[in-house]
């Protein structure tokens, strides 16, 4: 587990929302399919007293924070409003922040991560899908359905790509340790390298998936930072330059951050890097031959 | 979306940033009615959202004598294919040294980052990669609303003092405006002081509304269309139109086209909650682009659902080849409805391009 496991309190903030509510009930179904705690408080302002699948809503996160152990949270509530909404909440004491939205100013997102790293919190996304660790808690809007436990780690940039490798994985019979989605936004709170030191400190996992995109070079920055065996795959070998590819920090600008430069650095570090979603299992199973 | 020059700089004199004299004109006539505040030199700047016009000829001097005649040629020009609707007429500077300042978000530190070199007037990655200790760079904090005077200093060295100044006005630019890049290139010395002789602002797409911008002028018309829609579109110009949900698959879905020898018309993301409405409205645009000869619509994701999606696909009607791999709830059922009406229905990614690739070859 990296950022949280069964005994982990979840809150949700926008918890009365359309999105909030859905995902409360899925987050919650898996929680009771496994053992765990889930989601245990929801916070709307204005809408505390109310209920949500069962779950008590709040005005505000210390008055959640009052009657609940909370240490992660997850955040559904609209791009404008959601940088106040990270921060409330790393003043509050939160450890782990998920950021579900997308379209976040970024100078907003500058803020909130800003702040939230003075106040000691990791901040996950935003434009993200959360994590999932299997056997132990879902934090965001991973299907479950497609998840196995096992040893290998999988971090990426997106979300139904990253459904796409599990889903691959789980029918090759590799199963996965935690499962996580860094986000599509140019800043983003846990970078590659933030999650690798992670993943490196937890025993469960033993080699990691890592899926990039166009745009930046964090990925190489990843690749580098760590010891563990790596598979990697980078999206965006056909996107034209000066084009944002459906995520805001998915752009190949300035000449910088195109896929086959990055995957050059990669395979020059010595990191395999697939050229097909479909040849990443094979490769994981190469990986394990070698080191486990 | 990025500002035109006229428009950067406005702002940027606005915060006290020197610029030179000049004003925009939209035909050859408007020209003389204030040619005289100018001076004897100036020059004649297209403004055309494109980067590298003026080695494609959309700068051009002039002097009082010629200025008509230069403005009308400057007018009749297309410049890297675009018609040249407005001009930037500007006093021309005498210039001693150009420097090169610009702020920019930085993905590494997650704050903003000011760059600054004395060695201006040329090429900006040029001197990263020959005079890499020509630059100086620092990180701002984004909870401050001012660069505090020693990473100031630390910018500018023997610099004049006045470009601290200006550094400082363009932060609060920065800041204020939602850039997600300001970036002055040339800033000049000249005997009347410093000066902005270029000035560029591109203003993050996702603040565009608080700053009061209602079109995303950086886009096409078809990807504006498909905004309304909420899909996140971008045209390229092969003959494999593609529908996907998620901006990563969609991606994967275009370079796996490319693995196996096609080219795809387009990146196409619906989005979240891909219900038949949104995939009918997806996969008509896909259709109307002339190029596309059939389409692959590649949807997976716990909670879409099937049915909904085989619906909007029979219901756009459409007459080029439509091939699908879906995955999620009601799966079956979706297939059913699929294959009733005759469209082919894989169960990989892999094995949906491949059938596009040869259908389209």
């Amino acid at each position: 587990m990296i950022y949280g496991d069964k005994n982990t309190g979840v809150l949700v903030q926008g918890a009365t929302g359309k999105q909030g509510e859905f995902h409360i009930g899925l987050m919650n179904a898996y929680a009771k399919q496994v053992g765990g705690r889930g989601v245990v408080a929801g916070v709307t302002p204005g809408k505390g007293g109310k209920e949500v699948h069962g779950v008590p809503v709040y005005n505000t996160v210390k008055d959640a924070m009052r009657d609940h152990d909370i240490a992660a949270s997850v955040i559904f509530v609209p791009a404008a409003a959601a940088a106040d909404a990270i921060m409330e909440e790393a003043n509050a004491g939160i450890q782990t922040i998920v950021a579900i939205t997308e379209h976040i100013p970024v100078h907003d997102t500058m803020k909130a991560i800003a702040y939230a790293r003075m106040e000691g919190c990791s901040v996950i996304g935003p434009n993200c899908p959360g994590l999932l660790s299997p056997g132990e808690v879902k934090m965001g809007i991973m299907p479950a359905g497609l998840f196995s436990r096992g040893n290998v780690g999988v971090i990426s940039r997106s979300g139904t790509l990253t459904y796409e490798v599990v889903d691959e994985l789980t029918r090759a019979g590799i199963g996965q340790s935690s499962v996580i989605g860094i986000g599509g936004d140019p800043v983003i709170g846990q970078t590659f390298v933030d999650v690798l030191e992670r993943f490196e400190k937890d025993p469960q996992t033993k080699a990691v998936v890592l899926i990039g995109e166009v745009g930046g070079n964090l990925e190489e920055e990843g690749a580098k930072s760590t010891n563990l065996p790596i598979v990697s795959y980078i999206a965006g070998i056909s996107a034209p330059p000066d084009k944002r590819m459906g995520h805001a920090g998915a752009i190949v600008e300035g000449g910088e951050g195109d896929a086959r430069s990055k995957i050059a650095r990669l395979r020059k570090h010595g990191v395999p890097v697939a050229s097909r979603v479909s040849e990443i299992p094979e490769m994981v199973r190469d990986l394990f031959k070698g080191c486990c | 979306m990025k500002l035109r020059e006229y428009e950067a700089k406005k702002i940027i004199r606005e915060y006290g940033i020197p610029v030179p004299a000049g004003f925009l004109i939209r035909s050859a006539d408007e020209l003389s009615a204030h040619i005289a505040d100018l001076g004897d030199k100036f020059v004649l700047k297209a403004q055309v959202d494109v980067g590298g016009r003026g080695k494609a000829g959309g700068i051009l001097m002039a002097d009082p004598a010629t200025a008509v005649a230069t403005a009308k040629e400057l007018f009749n020009k297309k410049i890297k294919g675009l018609p040249v609707r407005e001009i930037l007429a500007e006093q021309r500077l005498e210039i001693q040294h150009e420097y090169y300042l610009s702020i920019t978000v930085d993905r590494r530190s997650k704050q903003p980052l000011i760059l600054f070199t004395e060695a201006g007037g040329v090429d900006i990655e040029i001197t990263a990669k020959e005079h890499p200790e020509a630059i100086r760079t620092v990180i701002a904090n984004p909870l401050m609303r001012d660069i505090p005077p020693f990473l100031l200093r630390e910018l500018i060295g023997t610099a004049p003092k006045e470009i601290g100044t200006i550094i400082s006005k363009l932060y609060r630019v920065f800041l204020e405006k939602d850039a997600v890049l300001a970036e002055i290139n040339p800033l000049v010395t000249t005997p009347q002081g410093v000066f902005a002789a270029d000035a560029k602002i591109i203003v993050d797409d996702n603040a565009l509304g608080r700053q009061g911008f209602t079109v995303n002028r950086d886009l096409s018309e078809r990807e504006r269309e498909a905004e309304k829609h909420g899909f996140s579109y971008v045209e390229l110009n092969g003959a494999i139109g593609v529908i996907g949900n998620g901006a990563g698959l969609t991606m994967s879905t275009l370079d796996l086209i490319e693995f196996y020898g096609g080219n795809a018309a387009n990146f196409l993301d619906v989005g979240g909650g891909a219900e038949s409405e949104r995939v009918m409205n997806a996969v008509r645009l896909v259709a109307r682009v002339p190029t596309v000869k059939v389409i692959v619509v590649n949807l997976l994701g716990g909670i879409t659902k099937c049915d909904e999606v085989a619906k909007g696909i029979i219901a756009a009607g459409i007459s080029q080849k439509v091939i699908v791999r879906l995955a999620g709830t009601n799966e079956a059922e979706g297939r059913a409805m699929l294959l009733e009406k005759g469209y082919e229905m894989l169960d990989t990614m892999d094995l949906v391009v491949r059938k596009a690739v040869e259908v389209a070859a």
